[in-house]
């Protein structure tokens, strides 16, 4: 019995232990699913009260909640809630780890804004529900008033109350133009006006606010709190189930303990009821347990004699019953299973745990296990595992066909990490299936899809939803497709979702074609151009919008109609055969045809027409693109027009005259005619533009034109060439009488007077001819000539008529050799400055020395200033050659001012070119200081011209000069026509009076009174007066007597070179002040 | 079963249902009795709402500028604190505070208990701390031997709060004529008081006014479908902000907590700025600038008739 006891006394000390040990786990367990159970209430209720504010707050928008208390009792509790939530005495935040407090901290902000939107949404709610309240019966009360009114509110409210049932910005819009309509009346009396006016402001405030209202609700219906408590509740799901799993090991950890120890206990009792009698009772249980186990089960001992096995044995091996009756071996049974076991072949790992798999012939399969006992005997234990088989080659048939699926199949865990890829998944994505396994699907994004939308997915797919969609993907390649993917949860055989799988299709193709059906359709639809798709037969099949505009048919009424209603009677049948023929042959035309419309009218249109055709190249359709070139054949010919004709007068312009001019000599030269081109330029034109301005000036021309053009005959080309010039080509003249005859014709005309404004204006013609082929033979030649013939008209006294002649050719080319010499005039030291001094007549002394520019030409000899200073001034040579002028007459003056004459002063003529090329102040402040000259040591001389220029840049230029000291004289004062005014504007300080005046005295009394009025006008401006060209002694005193105290010419002195300048200066210089 | 017993033995059970039944389905709910407070803690808020220790110079208790009598406010535009200085907001009633879903004007605080420091701690108030409050109170061995019996942890700032606002939650003025009405009992009201309700709803005062409380459970634009600063002139103060001073969001300017009309009758000048000093004006203006329109002066009258219906019991109330 001792020993019967201390053999069990292990057994039931491990009992207790593990008794202690499972109690304790249930308690643990107990105390931690109070909490969860505890957490679960208050979230359950959050999700509730959440529930219950989306329903209240909807309530209010529908103004179905009349009363705020349980709107705020609700909110009172989310708010007690979302504390606790964030609470950290909760042992919820910060007790699940960072997810959990993440989640919580989002879901408790996203209640935030629910609430506070909440109330926001009250007070307006309670703003627009008042107006909808009150409106009806103000609209009511207008009805007895004024029934005109009343209808007008009336139809507003309707209005109103419409919207406020179904939101819709065109019913918004459409509110506040009749609002805006309503408010404009202005025939109503002004009781009712008020009236309505009052009602029309409690309106527009009722439409902002349900406005408001509306976006309000949006925003609280789009606060994610749906979401965010799921997540909240997942993450925390998520610590629950981690921790459920640990005390589930634990549990089974200790379960395992127990079980091995009660193991350990059963050998010891094997050992030991061998011997004794005891083990009766031992061995029943053994045999009991044994039979009572699901598996089949057989044991041999050491000499491999059957010990025990039990029913399930034999059910498996039914063929060892009469074998097992008896004392069998383990050899034997061997033998005997050998017939009916078909070998399987075993892997290395089965063999090491020592599993093997039989299969009988009848097709069952058992899992086999023989272990060795610690005593030397044999254990048998056989499962039957012929449904696992089977549900195995389920699977892998099943298998076989996600293998050779032809839609990509991809498999997730819950978070969405890739478990298993297909072949087809491999071949579209570009991934192998090792590269895409272990990662997340993100990897395929190709960010065509919005995050919200991918929230939208895995909100579908958590609810346990299926979702379908499109994914935009992305190779690795970079490569772009797309993908229709149809994603659903699987499920284990408890309902919880376990994996998802994608089932995805390669859509980049079909979509592709959709886009470009798309794009078709919307070029189809939006094209300014007519589009008709006919049948090859020529039965309109479709057109477009642009076809029913240009066409004016509506679609209705050409659909199933011929083509041919667009035909018009400007082309014959035979066109319209070619056409065809063409399309026919070539399957397609292109060029401009003239349709005629639903109204008849006829227009042009540039059509193309192609054909569209099967695969089997048969023509299905013909599309006809065509355009209305109406608009374009205008523009063309407007175009034409105004690039060949002068917009104001219609007469052909440069571009077409010349054009005509080369045809005619072409056509000349063949019939061997003669041609006359004329020149006309109108006298004093310029005058009647600055005088009557330029609207007027443009009508005269626009008779000038007229007259010219009824002057010549139709077969001669009258052009305008510019300005107030003309060109006339005579065809076919017979001699230069003809030529002279028309001119003389236009004089005439032009020189009658022309009624303008209502008054007569004069004016002239010079016209310059050339004739062809006798003055030159080609357009150019011909112009010029006749321009220099016209030049040399006016310069002969104007109104008259010049045949061009050779010698007009000489003087121009004169004048061209001139030009090139002067270019090389400085440069080659040909320039030369001449002085004449100017003497002050009381004393016979110089003060000044005007300085003269004299040019020593190597072939014509010495030039005078007049023939070539026109020229430098329209080559731009003014400007070197005036600052060489400027430059070395101060160098001069301070060399003799350095010999003694330091007084003197110099005048040097200024050009008003020379305003633009670089004589500035500036400039005069170098050239004085290199020089060492005093300011007032320069005078320079200006022409009556530049006054008459009168424009502010020339005084502006004239005066910032005269701030450097100088002094400012009018050279050949008397043959302009400047006046006193020219006078007063300009600082001048010194008159020139000139030669012409002078000539002719004492003898011409008019010149005395002449002179007599100069000086003392100059006097009373404060000008001193210097006379130019005095030669005799006489011309001297007279002037003098005058008043006219400052002298310059050959009585005194010849302009003499530097040198003898000098002497004679040596000889004649005063101390006085300048002049 | 003889029949007289019969009726006896089921009449019970119909009035039972019959108050149930015909408690009148209408956007004002009767004020409920103040249940679930401690009436040991709230004896102690009573003694400390009129203790003047609980302001810096000893001069102003919380009643100072809540009389209970008088309906739970001083009738004064602005109240007046320690050492004379003038608030500058109205004091709104005391009385059925508890109901209001926030406190304040501008509702910054949203319980009691958090409302209790506002005016404690101003220094144009009560003008004191709390260290100084709770040292001062702890110089009385009677009351912190009450504290002690009542709050394991003494005077602190805490328990001085919950003793106080306990006591305000017990300031509800219950079985008001309406009230009865809304009962069921028919003749609680008179004619001009039903037609004066009817009236407040027609204007639509109804839609902020609702509740328990007739008001006190939302925000509301002072000046909704009109400018009633600009007509009330002389600038804008900082407390004309309303809500705009708690959130700082343009949206909340001139946004105010609406007042319960409980005691409106009570509780003259009216608004947060005190500035109307009779009901009949108070009227007008919430009609010229909520309502967007004018009222005549029967139906005003009326109105007042039935604000008067509103006003229940409460022992420390002298109607």
């Amino acid at each position: 019995m001792t020993e019967t006891f201390t053999q069990r006394h292990p057994l039931l000390l491990l009992l207790f232990v593990s008794i202690a040990l499972a109690t304790l786990l249930a308690a643990l367990w107990e105390g931690d699913s109070r909490l969860q159970a505890r957490h679960a209430a208050r979230l359950i209720e959050l999700k509730q009260l959440d529930a219950r504010l989306d329903r209240e707050v909807l309530q209010v928008t529908s103004f179905l909640l009349r009363q705020y208390d349980p709107l705020v009792e609700t909110t009172r509790r989310l708010r007690e809630l979302g504390r606790w939530i964030q609470s950290p005495e909760a042992s919820f935040y910060g007790h699940e780890g960072d997810a959990v407090d993440r989640a919580a901290d989002a879901y408790r902000s996203a209640m935030e804004r629910k609430i506070d939107l909440a109330e926001q949404i009250k007070s307006q709610a309670a703003v627009v529900r008042n107006g909808l309240h009150f409106l009806p019966m103000a609209v009511q009360a207008l009805e007895n008033e004024d029934p005109r009114a009343y209808r007008l509110a009336l139809q507003l409210l309707n209005r109103l109350l419409l919207f406020n049932l179904f939101t819709s910005q065109t019913g918004h819009d459409k509110i506040q133009q009749m609002l805006d309509e309503t408010e404009l009346l202005n025939d109503l009396p002004d009781d009712s006006r008020e009236r309505l006016d009052n009602l029309i402001f409690h309106m527009r405030a009722n439409l902002a606010g349900q406005r408001r209202l509306g976006e309000l609700k949006e925003d609280f219906i789009a606060v994610p709190s749906d979401r965010l408590f799921s997540e909240l509740n997942r993450d925390h799901e998520a610590y629950r189930q981690s921790t459920l799993r640990l005390n589930r090991s634990l549990k089974t950890g200790l379960s395992l303990l127990v079980i091995v120890l009660i193991l350990g206990l059963w050998l010891t009792m094997r050992r030991w009821d061998s011997a004794h009698h005891a083990a009766e009772r031992s061995w029943s249980r053994l045999h009991d347990a044994v039979e009572s186990i699901a598996e089949a089960f057989a044991l041999f001992d050491r000499d491999g004699r059957l010990v025990l096995y039990n029913r399930r044995y034999l059910e498996f091996y039914p063929w060892l019953e009469e074998l097992l009756a008896g004392p069998a071996t383990l050899e034997q049974v061997r033998q005997a299973n050998a017939d009916h076991l078909k070998p399987v072949p075993v892997s290395d790992e089965e063999m090491e745990v020592g599993i093997q798999m039989e299969q009988t012939d009848d097709g069952r399969w058992y899992l086999a296990s023989d272990n060795r006992t610690s005593e030397g005997g044999t254990v048998l234990v056989r499962i039957d595992i012929t449904r696992t088989r089977q549900a195995e080659a389920e699977l892998r048939k099943l298998g076989r066909a996600l293998e050779q699926s032809p839609v990509s199949v991809v498999i997730t865990d819950t978070e969405g990490i890739i478990e298993y890829v297909n072949p087809k998944f491999e071949a579209i994505s570009g991934y192998r299936a090792e590269q895409a396994i272990g990662q997340n699907p993100r990897i395929l994004k190709g960010g065509e899809r919005s995050p919200e939308s991918y929230r939208e997915m895995w909100e579908t797919l958590v609810a346990g939803h299926e979702w379908r969609g499109t994914f935009h993907n992305r190779r690795p390649d970079g490569s772009g497709y797309w993908e229709s993917a149809s994603i659903s949860p699987l499920r284990n055989e408890r309902g919880e979702i376990t994996h998802y799988i994608a089932v995805k299709e390669d859509i980049t193709e079909r979509r592709q074609a959709e886009q470009q059906l798309r794009m078709s359709a919307a070029v189809f639809d939006t094209t300014t151009e007519g589009i008709m798709v006919t049948d090859p037969d020529g039965t309109i099949r479709s057109v477009n919008p642009a076809f029913c505009r240009i066409t004016g048919y509506s679609a209705e009424e050409v659909l199933g109609r011929s083509q041919s209603l667009l035909c018009s009677d400007r082309h014959d049948a035979g066109f319209y055969r070619q056409l065809r023929s063409r399309v026919e042959q070539e399957g397609q035309w292109t060029g401009e045809v003239w349709h005629r419309r639903r109204d008849g009218s006829v227009y042009p249109a540039w059509l193309s027409i192609a054909t569209v055709r099967d695969k089997r190249g048969e023509a299905t359709s013909r599309v006809a693109l065509f355009s209305d070139i109406t608009q374009r054949k205008e523009d063309e010919r407007r175009i034409r027009y105004q690039a060949n004709y002068d917009a104001l007068t219609r007469l052909p312009n440069r571009t077409l005259l010349l054009d005509r001019l080369v045809q005619a000599i072409a056509s000349a030269r063949r019939e061997r005619w003669a041609l006359g081109l004329m020149f006309v330029d109108l006298d004093h034109f310029k005058g009647i533009n600055d005088t009557f301005g330029h609207a007027t000036g443009d009508r005269l021309l626009q008779q000038v034109a007229e007259r010219i053009r009824r002057a010549v005959r139709e077969s001669d080309t009258v052009a305008r060439f510019g300005g107030d010039e003309f060109v006339v080509l005579l065809q076919d003249i017979r001699n230069a009488g003809d030529a002279a005859l028309v001119a003389e014709q236009i004089i005439a005309t032009l020189s009658s007077p022309f009624q303008m404004r209502g008054r007569e204006i004069f004016i002239g013609a010079s016209i310059g001819i050339t004739l062809y082929p006798d003055d030159a033979g080609d357009a150019d030649a011909l112009l010029q000539n006749a321009d220099m013939a016209m030049y040399q008209a006016k310069e002969s006294g104007r109104n008259r008529y010049q045949f061009f002649t050779p010698r007009m050719q000489e003087q121009v080319q004169q004048r061209l050799s001139l030009e090139q010499d002067l270019r090389l005039a400085l440069e080659r030291n040909e320039l030369e400055l001449h002085y004449q001094p100017i003497v002050e007549t009381g004393t016979r002394r110089a003060v000044s020395a005007e300085a003269l520019l004299r040019w020593h030409h190597p072939r014509e000899g010495l030039i005078t200033p007049d023939r070539f200073i026109s020229i430098a001034e329209e080559t731009g040579l003014i400007g070197p050659i005036g600052k060489w002028v400027l430059e070395t007459a101060c160098h001069q003056l301070a060399q003799w001012r350095a010999a003694g004459l330091s007084d003197l002063c110099i005048s040097v003529n200024l050009s008003r070119r020379q305003r633009d090329s670089g004589l500035t102040g500036t400039y005069l402040d170098r050239l004085l200081s290199a020089t060492g000259l005093p300011g007032d040591a320069l005078s320079l001389e200006i022409t009556e011209s530049l006054l008459m220029e009168d424009t502010r840049e020339s005084i502006a230029w004239l005066s910032e000069l005269k701030t450097r000291g100088i002094t400012l004289s009018v050279d050949d004062f008397g043959t302009g026509y400047s006046s006193l005014g020219y006078l007063k504007r300009f600082p001048v300080d010194v008159i020139k009076i000139d030669r012409s005046f002078i000539m002719d005295l004492p003898d011409d009394s008019d010149d005395i009174r002449l002179v007599e009025t100069i000086v003392a006008m100059g006097r009373s401006l404060g000008h001193r007066l210097v006379a130019e060209g005095v030669e005799t002694r006489a011309q001297m005193e007279i002037l003098e007597r005058l008043g006219c105290h400052y002298q310059q010419g050959y009585l005194f002195s010849r302009p003499l070179p530097p040198e003898q300048c000098g002497q004679w200066l040596d000889e004649h210089y005063a101390r006085r002040d300048c002049a | 079963m003889p029949r007289p017993l019969f009726i006896l033995l089921i009449l019970p059970l119909l009035g039972l249902g019959a108050t149930a039944a015909t408690l009148r389905d209408e956007p004002i709910r009767p004020v409920p009795p103040a249940t679930g407070v401690d009436p040991a803690r709230a004896e102690l808020g009573r003694q400390l709402f009129h203790d003047p220790r609980l302001s810096d110079d000893g001069s102003v208790s919380c009643a100072s500028c809540h009389p209970l009598a008088s309906g739970g406010s001083d009738r004064r535009r602005f109240s007046i604190g320690i050492g004379g200085h003038q608030g500058r907001i109205n004091a709104p009633t005391v009385f059925n505070s508890g109901l209001n879903f926030t406190q304040f004007w501008d509702g910054r605080a949203d319980t009691l208990e958090q409302q209790v420091e506002g005016p404690l701690l101003d220094p144009g108030e009560m003008g004191t701390t709390w260290s100084r409050v709770v040292a001062r109170l702890n110089g009385d061995p009677a009351l912190r031997q009450t504290f002690r019996r009542l709050y394991p942890e003494g005077i602190t700032p805490a328990s001085i709060r919950d003793a106080i606002a306990s006591f305000e939650r017990t300031l509800v003025t219950t079985d008001a004529p309406f009230d009865r009405w809304l009962r069921g009992d028919d003749d609680a009201l008179n004619d001009d008081q039903l037609e004066g309700y009817r009236l407040f709803q027609e204007y639509g005062c109804i839609s902020c006014h609702q509740g328990v409380n007739v008001g006190g459970n939302m925000y509301g634009y002072m000046g909704a479908m009109g400018d009633y600063f600009s007509a009330r002139g002389d600038g804008i103060r900082t407390t004309d902000l309303g809500r705009f001073n708690v959130t700082g969001r343009e949206q909340d300017r001139f946004l105010f907590k609406v007042p319960s009309l409980r005691l409106a009758l009570l509780t003259p000048p009216y608004f947060h700025d005190g500035q109307t000093a009779t009901i009949e004006e108070a009227i007008r203006t919430m009609a010229r600038f909520q309502l967007g329109r004018e009222i005549p002066d029967r139906d005003v009258a009326r109105i007042i008739d039935f604000l008067g219906s509103l006003i229940g019991n409460h022992p420390l109330l002298s109607p």
